[in-house]
């Protein structure tokens, strides 16, 4: 479970550039939810995703994950729990090195590495295994570079990275939003395959209106840093792209401007 | 080259290719460029001669002047990490007090180890020549040394340290504690190149204030140069390229030195050595542009 109590995120405080990126959010996440996250540029749905992996500190108010406060725990510390995978493909994984020895690294998150070998046949298996499902003939490249690998590629292996090591909360942010429509779609299936396999919890950032309400069973939207819209069971069900759009249209006649209409239509 | 000066070739660049193992760790695994070696080379040095002139055991002596230098990378990674100051000033920093304190430690610009007990001592019982005896010894600590550094590279922790040098986004993504890889490595850098000085001080029979001038420069060229030679994915190669890179530049330097028809002088070397570096750094990127023209030649 993720609770997010009034929670306030202000960057360059006390500067003429001062932001208020998140303006007191309050948030509870039932363990084994998939919550969609939208919301304009700017809107806070990174600082959000951020903030809760730790990455960003929080300026006032409260993390919990099940009942435990994370709120000062550094962002290493929380790995134990959360596992990410970023926008970028390039970010996730580390382009020097070769496919199993950044599975590798995943396999050990949250833990402490000592001085045993890092690979060994038992893993490469278990990596093997894995690979296979993504069908992308990956399985026979272990030892390849990372680098080597297309964009799609390394945001597929991200992916499987996640959830080599059992952990009760995803971050997805934006994470098929670099990639081309049949790339997304494979990464959103394997996504969707291992969400329900391992009955995680999960927060997904997305710019795609039809993803964020075709994923998941509840879909949140972020404006100016806070939450102006929850939507869920029965009322979500019967929601459609153009609701969406009129909901955004509605925080904008609010006086505040979107920065982009573009971002506002649905794949 | 007479087998003798060939002898002294080989010595030397065992010893540096310890060097160049520390400069491969901060260069190339870490994305560190750390200047410190050049005083952690002396540091190392003078630590250990001052500590066998004292009449402390040799063995024990260069533990000490290896940790010495270690603790200078420790330095140099605190004013970067603490203090936020460029990665290259730190150490350019540190290297700089690095030039006083060893001064200090020594009392005096040089101290000579002729006649003291060194490492080598316990093996001249075997009755092989000194000049052998020294580039065994050198040797097996070289290559003792580079089975190490790769073992520890293919650990938990040393992938772990790997993945900080190429996306510390991704490592802290997977709980690693960034910092401490970098402290971590930084000790161990200089640790190797503190060992490389005390081992040069006990087979050349001095330490000097000036030695480390320039060990970086040399590092990294026997980096590069082992690099060049081999393209391979394998650490355990990659490390004991160093020392082939190490040795292969100390042939050439020697080699261009003792050409007469060059008309190259002793106090040439280090022109030589920027020459050779930036060589060796410019040349992949020519050959890829040749092959690029190559390409775009044979398709129009």
């Amino acid at each position: 479970m993720i609770r997010c109590e009034n929670l306030h995120v202000t960057f360059n405080h006390g500067l003429p550039t001062e932001k208020l990126a998140l303006r007191g959010v309050d948030l509870t996440i039932p363990s084994g939810e998939f919550v969609t996250v939208i919301g304009s540029n700017g809107a806070g749905k990174s600082t959000l995703l951020n903030t809760i992996a730790g990455d960003i500190e929080s300026t006032r108010g409260k993390i919990l994950f099940s009942d435990r406060d994370v709120t000062n725990l550094p962002a290493t510390a929380r790995t134990k729990d959360i596992a990410r995978v970023f926008q970028d493909p390039l970010a996730g994984t580390c382009g020097n090195l070769t496919v199993e020895e950044n599975m590798a690294l995943a396999y050990g998150r949250g833990k402490k590495g000592n001085l045993s070998f890092a690979l060994n046949n038992k893993l490469r298996k278990i990596f093997k295994e894995q690979l296979s499902r993504l069908n992308l003939g990956l399985e026979d490249r272990l030892s390849a570079e990372m680098g080597l690998l297309s964009g799609g590629q390394r945001q597929s292996v991200s992916l499987l990275m996640s959830a080599l090591q059992p952990s009760s909360i995803l971050l997805l942010d934006e994470h098929t939003a670099a990639l081309d429509p049949k790339t997304a779609a494979l990464i959103m299936d394997i996504s969707s395959q291992i969400i329900e396999e391992k009955q995680l919890t999960v927060m997904m950032v997305t710019h795609s209106m039809r993803q964020a309400l075709d994923h998941g069973s509840r879909t949140i939207m972020l404006h100016e840093g806070k939450i102006i819209f929850d939507l869920a069971g029965d009322k979500r069900a019967g929601y459609e792209v153009k609701d969406l759009l009129q909901l955004f249209a509605q925080a904008r006649n609010d006086g505040e401007e979107l920065d982009d209409d573009k971002l506002l239509l649905g794949e | 080259m007479s087998l003798f000066a060939f002898l002294g070739t080989l010595e030397i660049g065992f010893i540096y290719g310890l060097v160049a193992m520390g400069v491969y760790l901060t260069f190339r695994i870490l994305d560190f460029p750390d200047l410190t070696v050049d005083g952690s080379f002396t540091l190392g040095a003078a630590v250990t001669a001052t500590l066998i002139v004292l009449g402390y055991n040799a063995y024990l002596a260069t533990l000490l002047g290896t940790l010495a230098a270690a603790s200078a990378g420790i330095v140099t990674a605190w004013l970067n990490l603490r203090f936020n100051i460029l990665h290259l000033l730190a150490s350019i920093l540190t290297m700089t007090a690095l030039y006083t304190i060893n001064l200090r430690v020594m009392g005096k610009p040089n101290v000579a180890l002729i006649m003291e007990p060194t490492m080598l001592t316990p093996f001249e019982a075997l009755g092989i020549p000194a000049m052998y005896m020294k580039v065994i010894f050198v040797a097996f600590c070289a290559v003792i040394g580079g089975l190490l550094v790769a073992w520890f590279l293919n650990t938990q922790y040393g992938l772990a340290m790997r993945a900080v040098g190429s996306n510390k986004r991704m490592a802290q993504a997977n709980g690693i504690v960034v910092n401490e890889k970098v402290y971590v490595g930084l000790a161990l850098s200089n640790g190797l190149v503190g060992l490389a000085g005390a081992l040069f001080a006990q087979t050349n029979g001095f330490a000097d204030s000036t030695m480390g001038i320039g060990t970086i420069v040399v590092g990294l060229a026997a980096v590069i140069i082992g690099e060049s030679l081999f393209s391979t994915r394998s650490i355990l190669i990659i490390v004991m390229s160093c020392i082939v890179g190490s040795i292969l530049y100390r042939v050439a330097v020697s080699m261009a030195l003792n050409a007469d028809f060059l008309g190259f002088q002793a106090s040439d070397l280090n022109l030589l050595t920027a020459v050779l570096v930036a060589l060796a750094l410019v040349f992949p990127k020519l050959r890829r542009e040749w092959k690029a023209k190559k390409a775009k030649g044979e398709r129009a």
